[in-house]
């Protein structure tokens, strides 16, 4: 039986040391990342939603993989999957993962560099998946759907899965986004188990009080079958893929190379020294 | 009355002072030069919101479609702003390909520039609650719950019913209006503060393949 008590501030500073290791974000591809507290609370419902199950996170530029990893290799957590595999296109996200489980002895975590638009690599064995996707503002929620395709093409469309998108009551562009998504889900298969709206906030300078929710997906009974996965080269679901400028043109972000990764960048400072003793 | 504020109309909305240590008039003054001598000029801005070419881009070219122009209007303020007055080297319209930046125009201590072909004061009330955001992540939100806090930008659309005849709470006093041209919005760099070794490079994907 898994322990209820978690202590706090061990979590938050466990969750600070991933925060750490995190590449900063391109707003340019829709990478925005979730605050610090939220992170903290979502991670440890991953954990338990996932306990003791293969787990694929299609993206995750925030570090929850690494969080519900990490948070369950301290002790923090009594529970979480029994392996993460992360698929991002950004390369600068799969070594840091890799980075910080080699680090920290995280044998269940690892990455693939891949993009969502090219044929899921496999392997599609997993019981569950987790996207935390571009949220679709500018083409009514069909970069959303691609994520979602890929993550249940990793669980055969015979598992559970977390899709996290934005919940705003003000604005209008979230609820058709949510109800598109809803409606290819039921399609799929999936049908939508539980909501928690509105209970994710992101650093993000020009709407700081948008919020995401968690819509957790399941499959239906005898959903489960095989096929293959297929790039995605429709223009309709491309068009506009990360915001509003045109058709995705990037395949992968690949990492510059340093050597004095998380360090201060030499480039960002110059000494100037003390005057030597006469 | 101004022109510019029809209702319906879009526009790039931005507070505007004191930048890398130069006062807003000097500024000014060295930008109608440089579209004096250049034929447009860079204005540069900062920050996470308006994005070049995943907001102001298709923003602009939307209302440039339908209207066949588009402005900067600019709210004058006290402001500190002591970013490095590097000058940008080159510029990017897609943030792959990059190019030089003439040697006429001088975009100082910034990430981002609006490209302007003419800059003149107009002053004119623009009430905020009687716009909304155009755009992105917030489209739909009024103006006024807009910028406010650390967001000084946006890309708003004035309500098709146009200006209030009463009174209005959320009004900002414009002083200075620039029209923008192609490409509206780039990327800028300098050598001197971009040669960070951890920044990204992106693998393109193939066009002749299968996207």
């Amino acid at each position: 039986m898994a322990s209820d008590v978690i202590d706090l501030q061990a979590a938050i500073n466990a969750v600070s040391d991933v925060v750490q290791n995190r590449p900063r974000p391109l707003r340019e591809f829709d990478q925005i990342y979730m605050k610090t507290a939220d992170m903290v609370l979502q991670s440890e419902f991953i954990a338990r939603w996932a306990d003791g199950k293969r787990l694929a996170f299609i993206g995750d530029g925030d570090a929850i993989s690494v969080c519900v990893a990490y948070l369950r290799q301290r002790g923090i957590f009594g529970y979480g999957p029994a392996s993460i595999t992360v698929f991002d296109f950004d390369e600068r996200i799969c070594n840091a993962v890799t980075r910080f489980a080699e680090k920290e002895g995280l044998e269940s975590l690892s990455s693939t560099l891949y993009n969502c638009l090219d044929p899921f690599p496999g392997p599609c064995d997993f019981d569950g998946f987790y996207t935390n996707p571009p949220w679709g503002a500018s083409n009514a929620g069909e970069s959303v759907k691609v994520f979602m395709q890929r993550g249940m093409e990793a669980t055969r469309h015979g598992g559970e899965g977390v899709v996290v998108v934005a919940d705003d009551p003000e604005l209008e562009w979230p609820k058709l986004v949510l109800a598109n998504l809803q409606r290819a889900a039921l399609d799929a298969g999936f049908y939508v188990q539980r909501l928690m709206p509105e209970v994710h906030s992101y650093h993000l300078d020009d709407a700081p009080d948008l919020r995401s929710c968690n819509v957790i997906l399941r499959a239906l009974p005898g959903n489960a079958r095989e096929g293959a996965s297929a790039a995605i080269s429709d223009p309709v679901r491309i068009a506009n893929f990360y915001g509003r400028q045109g058709d995705p043109i990037v395949r992968y972000i690949r990492e510059t190379a340093r050597l004095d990764y998380g360090k201060a960048n030499e480039t960002e400072y110059a000494l100037e020294l003390l005057e030597s003793p006469k | 009355m101004t022109e510019i504020l029809r209702p319906g109309v879009g526009f790039v909305f931005m507070k505007v002072g004191t930048h890398a240590g130069e006062e807003l008039d000097d500024i000014i003054a060295r930008k109608q030069r440089e579209i004096a001598d250049a034929g447009y000029a860079l204005w540069g801005y900062g920050g996470n919101t308006c994005h070049p070419f995943n907001t102001v881009q298709p923003f602009a070219r939307d209302y440039v479609r339908r209207d066949g122009v588009i402005y900067l209007v600019m709210q004058p303020m006290t402001s500190r702003h002591s970013a490095p007055p590097a000058r940008a080297a080159e510029f990017s319209r897609d943030g792959v390909t990059w190019e030089q930046v003439p040697h006429a125009i001088n975009v100082l201590g910034s990430r981002y520039a609006i490209a302007i072909d003419e800059l003149r004061p107009e002053a004119f009330d623009l009430p905020l609650e009687h716009t909304k955001v155009a755009i992105g992540t917030s489209a739909g939100r009024r103006g006024d719950r807009y910028i406010s806090g650390r967001v000084d930008k946006g890309c708003l659309e004035l309500d098709d019913d146009g200006l209030p005849t009463g009174p209005s709470v959320t009004t900002v006093r414009i002083g200075l209006v620039a029209r923008m041209v192609e490409p509206y919005a780039v990327l800028v760099r300098s050598p001197l503060l971009d040669q960070d070794p951890g920044r990204m490079a992106a693998e393109v994907l193939d066009v002749a393949g299968e996207t």
